[in-house]
């Protein structure tokens, strides 16, 4: 029988239905698990134990009671700490931010409460969602669970390396240039990064307005799906918010992929950016599976990874200068090494460079657009090494460039990354499914008959 | 870009106390910029348009 602490939500809601686990046992033994490991992997940064057994009380009330509110219910979600929940700091994992208490919760808090989840805690990140883990903060950075001398990926560090630990079966994570499925990369979860504008970011601390993203991460592709349909909804507060057709996403998870085709882009691993051997091996092994199971695998080619990779950056480094520039100017030593270096580089780029990017991301959405023409999902890599020592700041250094991810934050493309195999050194491999607009239901449908047939979500990390 | 340029353009910028106290920061990221700069190689067209940002198309 799969412990606590290892249920999927979608289990978590199945169980609650059968009064075979309650909301408070629950929470009991996954405050209990984060007592015992977290000072090992410093996924939270505020947990309130009393606040969650209240919420749980609550929930377990309702439930009881008939009122059940849908399969979140009485389940608990960890929060990245760049969003805000009322009343409570939103740091951004940062000296500058450390009193700045929220009033009012973001929107996707506030659409997780209508649905009855239970707020767990705020979750590391690195420094604003931008530096790298940092040991000259406030808060230690998070640690990998797989093994805890590893970087868990960030910046959604916290919510990465929470779900890989079992400390919880949902989180939230963003991603401005792949933060969120960095860390579902490195940490052998789901991650899944929405369509632009189909998540609202109201209520999340922007890092870079055209590029940011709020999106699930998960054990599993099914409760990324259910986490999903929580969350998105066109929000009017949010000047990027898009009304897409509703759920639910999950419909068509259980439909495998025979008749798909899903276009493989080899280069961005093979020649733009070679892969770490292990990632090139793990990847051709998750298209030759996706045939197996009767997909139509073909080779597609996209715009070279490494101006992809660029156009996302000068965007991101243009709109951070422009949200950072007074703290910078007033407050450069509050700041990490690591988050001062990269928000400094906003400063020596102009107007003709960011308009440039602009010009040149159209053309990227052009060319990506072009592919789906011919295929339904796209498969890259996602990281192109395993997961490096933490304590190694030039290695750490190279994972973030070394990466499939930015494209598709450049094009607003749905994306999700998920573990595929082992390295020799027992850290998680990842690979990257990427859908049309407004289409994540095709991402999840393949990502689940890829977790089905390989089986990897079975294994947890040993702590 | 010479020490000169980057301290020119920091100063500029407002960043007098970034530089007198992170000056390596502020050149590591000047040449991270330059990097940048250089690594969009692709020739655009005049009438290549940058607006809207972002081009999601209507939901049907």
């Amino acid at each position: 029988m799969t412990e606590l602490h290892w249920l999927s939500a979608s289990e978590i809601a199945d169980r609650f239905a059968k009064r075979s686990l309650s909301p408070v046992e629950l929470a009991e033994a996954l405050l209990a698990r984060i007592a015992k490991l977290d000072p090992q992997i410093n996924a939270f940064i505020r947990l309130d134990p009393e606040q969650v057994r209240a919420d749980a009380t609550a929930a377990e009330r309702e439930i009881t009671a008939g009122q059940r509110r849908g399969p979140l219910h009485g389940i608990p979600v960890g929060i990245k700490d760049i969003i805000d929940v009322r009343g409570v700091a939103t740091t951004c994992h940062s000296k500058i931010l450390v009193d700045n208490v929220a009033r009012a919760d973001a929107a996707v808090v506030a659409k997780l409460r209508e649905a009855g989840a239970i707020v767990l805690g705020k979750l590391s990140t690195h420094e604003f969602a931008f530096g790298g883990p940092s040991f000259d903060l406030p808060f230690p950075p998070a640690r990998n669970p797989w093994n805890r001398d590893h970087h868990p990926g960030g910046s959604s560090s916290g919510s990465g390396a929470g779900l890989a630990a079992g400390f919880f079966p949902l989180a939230l994570g963003t991603d401005t240039a792949g933060s969120i499925r960095n860390p579902a990369s490195c940490c052998g979860i789901v991650g899944l990064k929405p369509t632009y504008g189909r998540v609202s970011r109201r209520g999340a601390f922007p890092l870079a307005f055209t590029l940011d993203h709020v999106g699930p991460m998960t054990r599993s592709v099914a409760d990324a799906a259910l986490l999903l349909d929580a969350i998105a909804g066109h929000d009017p507060g949010d000047p990027g918010s898009r009304a897409f057709p509703p759920g639910p996403s999950g419909a068509s998870l259980k439909d495998g992929v025979r008749g798909l085709r899903v276009g493989f882009v080899r280069h961005f691993h093979e020649t733009d950016m070679p892969a770490d051997p292990e990632v090139g091996a793990a990847v051709e092994a998750v298209a030759a599976l996706l045939a197996k199971e009767g997909a139509a695998v073909s080779t597609v080619v996209l715009p070279n990874l490494k101006e992809l990779a660029a156009i996302n950056r000068i965007l991101l480094h243009g709109e951070a200068w422009s949200i950072h520039a007074r703290w910078l100017r007033e407050r450069p030593g509050d700041y990490a090494q690591s988050t001062r270096r990269r928000l400094l580089t906003g400063a020596f780029l102009g107007a003709g460079d960011y308009v440039d990017a602009q010009r040149r991301r159209l053309q990227a959405i052009a060319a990506v657009e072009s592919a789906f023409q011919k295929v339904d999902v796209l498969l890259t890599a996602s990281s192109m090494d395993p997961p490096c020592r933490i304590d190694d700041a030039e290695a750490v250094a190279r994972t973030y460039p070394r990466q499939a991810r930015t494209p598709f934050n450049v094009t607003g493309h749905p994306a999700l990354a998920m573990m595929c195999g082992l390295s020799a050194g027992g850290l998680p491999l990842s690979v990257q499914f990427a859908g049309r607009f407004g289409d994540e239901a095709t991402v999840l449908r393949v990502a689940a008959a890829y977790e089905r047939a390989a089986g990897w979500s079975d294994r947890h990390p040993a702590l | 870009m010479t020490e000169q340029e980057i301290e020119a353009i920091a100063r500029a910028a407002g960043l007098d106390k970034a530089l007198k106290e992170f000056h390596d920061d502020v050149s590591a990221a000047a040449k991270q910029a330059e990097d940048l700069r250089r690594a969009l190689v692709k020739p655009l067209g005049p009438a290549d348009e940058p607006w809207p940002p972002m081009r999601i198309p209507d939901p049907k």
